[in-house]
């Protein structure tokens, strides 16, 4: 495990450096929420109305926490990085290691995620303290289970951006998929929570990754029980284990089909 | 003792083919055609240890594919291969231990650090302990004369010193076997001669075995007593440097088409290796074209 250890550590130190440049993505995000602030605003007509169980702070919070996951976890490294590694051959320069290179890529983007979304989490609670008032539920105490869900949400986010990237041994461009993926948690995930789509779809996006990549830590976040911090933290435990098991399947498979280019 | 053993090596690759301009281009996506390559093809050969073993053929003739097939990165179509004992495809990450790699024309240093945070690194990678990294990069440093520069950033340091610091970085675990791809290019003349002492130097203290390939016949000529030539997947030439440069004159010099020719221009029939090696790619060229 040391190996990885000092993989993490190169990364922090390596993206540390740049940790100014991570600045100029607080704009964006400043500007994202502010529409939803306005937005939400207007949806509640009284300050006690509730929608899908939600007071207006409580959904406010839900799209900053979100919007913070998304935008705090850029996994570049585990889509374009992984994708273009394969189609132009450097990954040959990559797995004569004595590491698992899924591995190196997952410890490369922890070290990433770990500068940016610190950052932005403290960007998040001062907008949110200065522009939405405190979270009604939150407790300290649970703190610490709810930065288990972040990092459990965050590591299967990019496993299944990593398997992805993978049929880059099969096929020339993985980008539409990532992108479909992408949508996918973006407008069903991050933008709402669950509770707002049809009682009847609700149990089918509860299968889907969404629901421990972005929708399970929110929710814990803006409304933490522990039978719901139960459910979340074992269907992603679940979640990451077949995630784990496709990304090696499909590693195996597709690293006897490379062809580096130039020989 | 045989530290490499290859039988009958053979790698294709199935490349996509595409008629010329739009219609070209639907057609691809409606019938998809792909035409084989054969990369390698029945390649035999061993390497000695503590032997300087030149790997060299013309742009794509199959080098760069053998090497990372003995490395392990690319799955051979057949044939055996053996490092160290070690069948690559089947025991990489046990064979990455023992081997170390360097491609001049790619980058395995982390450009943000220093060379001294990429050899700890490196050293973590390979599980080498704190003390023996340290001792390991104190004892490199000094040999391969990084000391003015080994705490400034990757990115900052000339192509030379980069080199140099790439070596290094693939020697920190001691291997036995160092597979060396094009080690000098770009390089100005000097610091190729300063590369080449110290990869000479490293063979003699540290008996690490060289396989290299290259296109400059100065490095082979530096380096090593022995050379494979490739083309189309096949090893044309097997031998070594001194017999081929005492030996192919007097091949050439039995050609009377070229006895006479020299004669009539008046030149000497002594030639140096790269012409030699030159002479021997145009052949199989016009061999290829026959």
């Amino acid at each position: 495990m040391r190996k990885y250890a000092v993989i993490y550590q190169s990364v922090l130190l390596e993206n540390l450096q740049y940790a100014a440049n991570v600045a100029i993505g607080f704009f964006t995000y400043f500007v994202f929420i502010f529409i939803f602030i306005k937005l939400w605003g207007y949806m509640y007509r009284t300050p006690e109305e509730l929608i899908a169980g939600y007071t207006k702070e409580q959904m406010i919070w839900y799209v900053m926490m979100t919007e913070m996951l998304y935008f705090g976890s850029n996994a570049n490294v585990v889509a374009g990085e992984v994708a273009g590694d394969i189609r132009g051959g450097n990954i040959a320069y990559r797995i004569n290691r004595p590491y698992h290179y899924t591995l190196y890529i997952l410890t490369k983007y922890t070290g990433e995620w770990s500068v940016r979304l610190p950052m932005y989490a403290a960007v998040a609670a001062v907008i949110g303290a200065v522009m939405v008032g405190p979270l009604p539920r939150f407790r300290l105490i649970t703190l610490p289970v709810m930065a288990l869900c972040v990092i459990l949400g965050i590591t299967i986010n990019a496993v299944f951006k990593l398997c992805i990237s993978l049929f880059s041994f099969w096929i020339e461009d993985t980008a539409p998929f990532q992108w479909l993926y992408n949508k996918l948690i973006l407008v069903v995930g991050i933008m709402f929570p669950v509770e707002i789509f049809p009682k009847a779809l609700q149990p089918l996006l509860k299968l889907t990754p969404i629901y421990t990549v972005c929708y399970g830590p929110a929710k814990l976040i803006v409304d933490f029980s522990p039978a719901k911090c139960l459910e979340i933290v074992a269907a992603q435990v679940v979640y990451l284990a077949v995630g784990c098991g496709l990304m090696v399947l499909i590693y195996r498979k597709g690293v006897r089909k490379l062809y580096v280019n130039g020989g | 003792m045989q530290v490499i053993r290859v039988e009958d090596l053979s790698k294709t690759f199935r490349v996509k083919k595409k008629e010329k301009g739009m219609t070209g281009s639907i057609k691809a996506i409606l019938h998809p055609q792909t035409e084989k390559i054969q990369a390698v093809n029945g390649v035999s050969f061993t390497v000695e240890e503590g032997e300087m073993l030149a790997f060299i053929g013309p742009n794509g003739a199959g080098k760069s594919t053998t090497i990372k097939m003995l490395t392990g990165i690319l799955y051979p179509d057949g044939g055996r291969v053996e490092v160290l004992g070690v069948d690559p495809t089947k025991k990489r990450k046990q064979l990455a231990y023992q081997i170390g790699t360097v491609f001049g024309q790619k980058e395995q240093l982390w450009t943000h650090l220093t060379p001294y945070d990429n050899f700890r690194f490196f050293g973590a990678i390979y599980d080498l302990s704190e003390r023996e990294t340290e001792a390991r990069i104190e004892e490199l440093s000094e040999r391969f004369a990084l000391g003015s520069f080994i705490d400034t950033p990757v990115r900052n340091l000339s192509l030379g010193q980069r080199i140099r610091c790439e070596i290094v970085a693939s020697l920190i675990h001691k291997p036995k076997v160092l597979f060396l791809d094009e080690p000098t290019i770009g390089l100005d003349p000097v610091v190729k001669e300063n590369i080449r002492s110290l990869i000479m130097q490293m063979n003699q203290e540290e008996h690490t075995t060289i396989f290299l390939t290259s296109h400059d016949v100065g490095d082979i000529e530096k380096l090593c007593r022995r050379i494979i030539i490739v083309n189309a997947g096949r090893i044309v030439l097997d031998d070594s440097v001194e017999h081929l440069k005492h030996h192919y004159p007097d091949k050439r010099a039995a050609d009377t088409q070229a006895h006479e020719k020299a004669a009539e221009n008046g030149d000497s029939l002594s030639i140096s290796l790269e012409e030699i090696i030159t002479e021997i790619y145009k052949s199989e060229e016009r061999i290829a074209e026959k």
